[in-house]
Parts: structure tokens; sequence; C-alpha cells
């Protein structure tokens, strides 16, 4: 079935190290990820890594994967500020730098919107699942066909 | 420098309601009445039981489930409810979700910028 997620990515004109360092750099992650102090990171899978969002709150993102230079996991809580991320209150955030001759891929996936409420595997006959593109493409083609019928 | 844009971090609300729209899309028999009811426009509980292989009890209780979501709107009609789908329930999450990619296409900029900039020092060759 489609997965809730979300992918973004950007390709970057520097070498896979030189992306990781960015990614996993507390003084670089607390630029990117944080208000600017570097964050504090244990970089090991179970490893916690602390992430200052200001107002928002601080985030005790757990590290699932760490494999340099080519994919970090990790999982935030990004709705429950100040507790550590777990199977059941967090989203699973994954890193993929991949080599290409102009510098690096860098793709981001987001998922486990739904992970509180685990999705079954649909039946045969659910085929309206297999054209449509995830979670956000179930959302807005029930949300047109529904505008469609509105007017 | 803050890259965390608070402007750009979703309302408070959203991510609660979004949280319920995800939670009631999470069932297919869900997904399949939601499909329904945006094929055909309006339907009673019988209808759609009639149409799915679920008994019209199940129905009604994943209609209470959509219908918590805001993912559909119910009226009377004699001794039924019809139930529709409200459109404007997806359109908070489909911004959500917008929101959130928004975000991490953001954060990969200036991963980009970072990472170029480390790449390239702009020093002056003394």
């Amino acid at each position: 079935m489609s997965e809730d997620r979300i992918e973004q990515e950007i390709v970057i004109d520097a070498p896979r190290e030189r992306v990781w360092a960015i990614l996993t750099e507390p003084e670089h992650v607390g630029d990117w990820f944080g208000q600017g102090e570097p964050a504090q990171i244990d970089l090991r899978p179970g490893g916690i890594m602390r992430l200052d969002h200001g107002e928002h709150g601080t985030f005790l993102t757990k590290i699932v994967d760490v494999e340099p230079p080519r994919r970090l996991a990790y999982r935030w809580a990004s709705g429950f500020p100040g507790e550590v991320a777990t199977e059941t209150n967090s989203t699973l955030v994954e890193f993929t730098l991949a080599a290409e001759a102009a510098g690096t891929r860098l793709t981001v996936v987001e998922s486990g919107f739904t992970t509180r409420e685990p999705a079954p595997v649909p039946s045969a006959d659910d085929t309206y699942e297999s054209h449509t593109g995830g979670w956000a493409g179930v959302v807005r083609a029930l949300k047109e066909r529904s505008e469609k019928l509105a007017v | 420098m803050t890259t965390e844009p608070a402007a750009a971090e979703p309302a408070a609300a959203e991510p609660a309601a979004a949280e319920a729209v995800f939670a009631a899309l999470a069932d297919p028999t869900r997904r399949l009445i939601l499909d329904r009811l945006s094929r055909r426009g309006d339907a009673s509980a019988t209808v759609l039981a009639d149409e799915l292989p679920v008994t019209r009890q199940a129905v009604v209780k994943h209609l209470a489930v959509l219908d918590q979501a805001g993912l559909v709107t119910a009226r009377r009609d004699g001794r039924e409810r019809r139930y529709r789908v409200r459109p404007a329930g997806l359109e908070a999450t489909a911004r959500w979700m917008d929101g959130i990619a928004a975000q991490w296409a953001a954060r990969l900029s200036t991963i980009k910028r970072l990472a170029e900039r480390a790449e390239r020092p702009e020093r002056d060759p003394a």
C-alpha cells in the first residue's frame, strides 16, 4: 500500500563526506536544524541528538542508523517536545547520500505519520491505492473528486 | 543563525487535526468508504454497507471516526443519515503536508549552502 511519507531531494556541489559532516556535526546541525547553537549529538544507533527549536521546544531525537557517508536515520517526536523519540510518538527521518558526477544527491524521507495506528494491507479491489502517490495523493485525489461533486 | 523560521512551522492546532485525519485514513475500509462517498456525492450507511464487504454496524462506526476527523458530514434525510465527504477536512491535511515538505526543502537548501560554502571557502588568496 502507499506509504505515508514526504520526500524531498537536492543535488549538492560537494562530496558526500562534506555533506555527511553538515548532517552530523554539532555546529552544522545547530545551523540547519536548530537555533544556531551547536546541537548535542551522540552519533550512534540508540544515541540522542538534542535539537533546540526555540519556542517550539527541545527535541530528543533518537538516532536509528549511522552509515557514513551514505545513510543517517533518526526518529523525531516533533509533536512531543522534551520527550525522547520512540516508535510510537515519532516519525522516521532518513537521509540518503548518493555520489553523483556533480557531487551529492541528498534525499530526505519523513515517514510514519500513521504509525500510531498500523495500516493494514488493503483489499484486492482497493485499486484506488495503486495509482496514487502516497498519503498526499490519497488526500488530494479525494479532495479533488469531492470538490467536483460539490460544485 | 536561525534556520527554523517560526512562521514556516504548522500552526499548533493543525498537526493534531492532521493526526486525526491520518488515523482515520489508516484503515482501508474507511478509505474505501471515503472513496465511495466521493464518487457518489452522498450515501447512507445502509447503501455503503451494501457495496462494501462489511456490516452496516461497522460502516456506522467507521463513519463516526471519519466524522470525528472532520472528513465527512451528515444530514438527516427522513429516517436516515446521509453522509458526504467534507473537502475542507482534507484541505487542512493537504496543507499541513505541504508545509512539512516545504520545511524539509528549506532545510535541504540550507544544508546545500553550508556544504558548498565549506567546500569552497570564500577566502582571498593571500
